[in-house]
């Protein structure tokens, strides 16, 4: 009887590190593949060739890179909090890569079907603005201190727009699950009714990744590196596989959130053996991501106090116009979503 | 034990993996220049690196919590809107535009500015 018990459950704990790594695997592989898609397109845009000399086309490069950087020697500071400066990156990548657990890839088909997941995304990304904080103080240096001061208020300013966004979203669909909210696309996918708060959650999302054109850690003119300047090799890794990861799970939010998630018009019954479903997330994903990249090909940066006044002055009224506007609709016309 | 558990303990897992095949592998050279703080060719002084700093991250610091909260306090009505209908959204409307006063106030002292008007 005992025996029977415990075979069940290592046979249940085997079940879930397979899924587990059935969803993280693909995960890791698209974020090293994002890197060297940014870099490519990046050059396409500028008309000159990205980096072609490893691998087919460059395939190869991104698993060159995490090669170089785990063979680099980790230089730690002599003045810095040693316990923080290996904790901010570890917990920042760490977040960014526990936002996977609710993507559904097919109807229901996830790590978790939450019911709560859309609680889950935000608070998530709001535990990821500390592994910055953190970054920048435990380096003790005065360029860091300030680069994660002005990082930290720029992602948590733009935070209010996302919340924003997704409140009104959730508004139109009644239930805070990610499966929910793309089956009550089937309709009209949202971005037809919601089309202003589309465009304001695309900034804010640009911001909450620290994306062109809201990069300023990342212009080396400024602040040499921003908070990750005393951070190198690996700890400089996790940086960058938590940064691309954000990109990457965002854009499967926007995909989810707005253009229908999962379903295409005249594929939504599923009947065959290949789950066709997730290969439309995945091409929906993959334009987005697409959009970054364009985004940061194009547009210039925003100087620091040009970037909080954008946001506090110019999106978050328009934010609390939509807030007050979208439910005033929904209870005037009785079409509540139960 | 579910697979968000699972999960849970996969990803440190996984960073930890990272982080202790890099302390196998990598050289471990450290001399005085490369453990020095980074100030583009000047020696840092101790205590100047975290120093005082400007009002203005507080204050937006301190915004951002109010708002937040605000919209936060905002989602049961968000996934409820149907069954309380009128006099529910009116009870949230009313607790809106009190912090939609408070708003306004805040835009209009200029409170979100790093520099005084009469700076530049």
């Amino acid at each position: 009887m005992i025996n029977n018990n415990l075979t069940l459950t290592i046979i249940n704990l085997l079940i879930n590190l397979i899924d587990v790594l059935l969803v993280l695997l693909p995960v890791l592989l698209s974020v090293a593949f994002m890197t060297i898609i940014e870099r490519k397109q990046l050059a396409a845009h500028q008309r000159r060739v990205g980096p072609n000399t490893t691998g087919y086309y460059g395939i190869l490069q991104p698993f060159a890179d995490a090669l170089k950087l785990i063979l680099k020697e980790t230089v730690i500071p002599s003045q810095s909090n040693k316990v923080l400066f290996y904790l901010a990156p570890i917990s920042t990548l760490i977040f960014s890569l526990l936002g996977w657990g609710i993507i559904p890839f097919g109807e229901g088909l996830t790590l978790s079907d939450f019911s709560l997941g859309i609680l889950y995304t935000l608070a998530l990304s709001s535990l990821g603005v500390y592994g910055i904080l953190f970054a920048g103080w435990s380096a003790n240096s005065k360029y860091a201190f300030l680069g994660s001061l002005r990082s930290t208020a720029a992602m948590i300013s733009y935070e209010l727009i996302l919340s924003s966004a997704i409140l009104i979203v959730i508004l139109l669909t009644g239930s805070f699950n990610f499966t929910t909210i793309i089956e009550s696309q089937q309709a009209v996918w949202f971005v037809v009714p919601l089309l202003p708060v589309f465009i304001f959650y695309f900034i804010s999302i640009l911001a909450e990744t620290s994306r062109t054109p809201f990069d300023l850690q990342e212009a080396e003119s400024e602040l040499v590196a921003g908070f990750f300047t005393e951070h190198s090799s690996i700890i400089f890794v996790f940086f960058f596989l938590a940064e691309y990861s954000s990109i990457v799970l965002f854009s499967c939010i926007t995909a989810i959130l707005f253009f229908g998630g999962y379903n295409a018009p005249e594929l939504f019954i599923n009947e065959s053996v290949i789950n066709l479903q997730s290969i439309i997330l995945g091409l929906k994903t993959c334009i987005f991501c697409f959009l970054f990249v364009w985004f940061r090909a194009t547009l210039p940066r925003l100087r620091y106090d040009q970037l909080i006044e954008f946001c506090w002055l110019n999106l978050l009224p328009v934010a609390v116009a939509f807030i007050i506007l979208v439910p005033s609709i929904l209870v005037a016309f009785d079409i509540a979503p139960y | 034990m579910n697979t968000l558990l699972m999960l849970f303990i996969f990803v440190p897992i996984l960073s930890v993996i990272l982080l202790a095949l890099n302390l196998l592998l990598a050289p471990k050279k450290a001399d005085e220049a490369k453990v020095s703080a980074y100030e583009c060719g000047f020696n840092a002084i101790p205590g100047q690196t975290r120093s005082t700093f400007h009002i203005h991250f507080y204050i937006v610091a301190m915004l951002f919590l109010v708002f937040d909260l605000e919209i936060l306090l905002l989602f049961p009505i968000a996934v409820t809107l149907y069954q309380v209908s009128t006099y529910g959204f009116s009870i949230a409307l009313i607790f809106f535009i009190v912090l939609t006063i408070g708003f306004v106030l805040e835009i209009g002292s200029g409170a979100i500015s790093m520099s005084t008007p009469g700076n530049n």
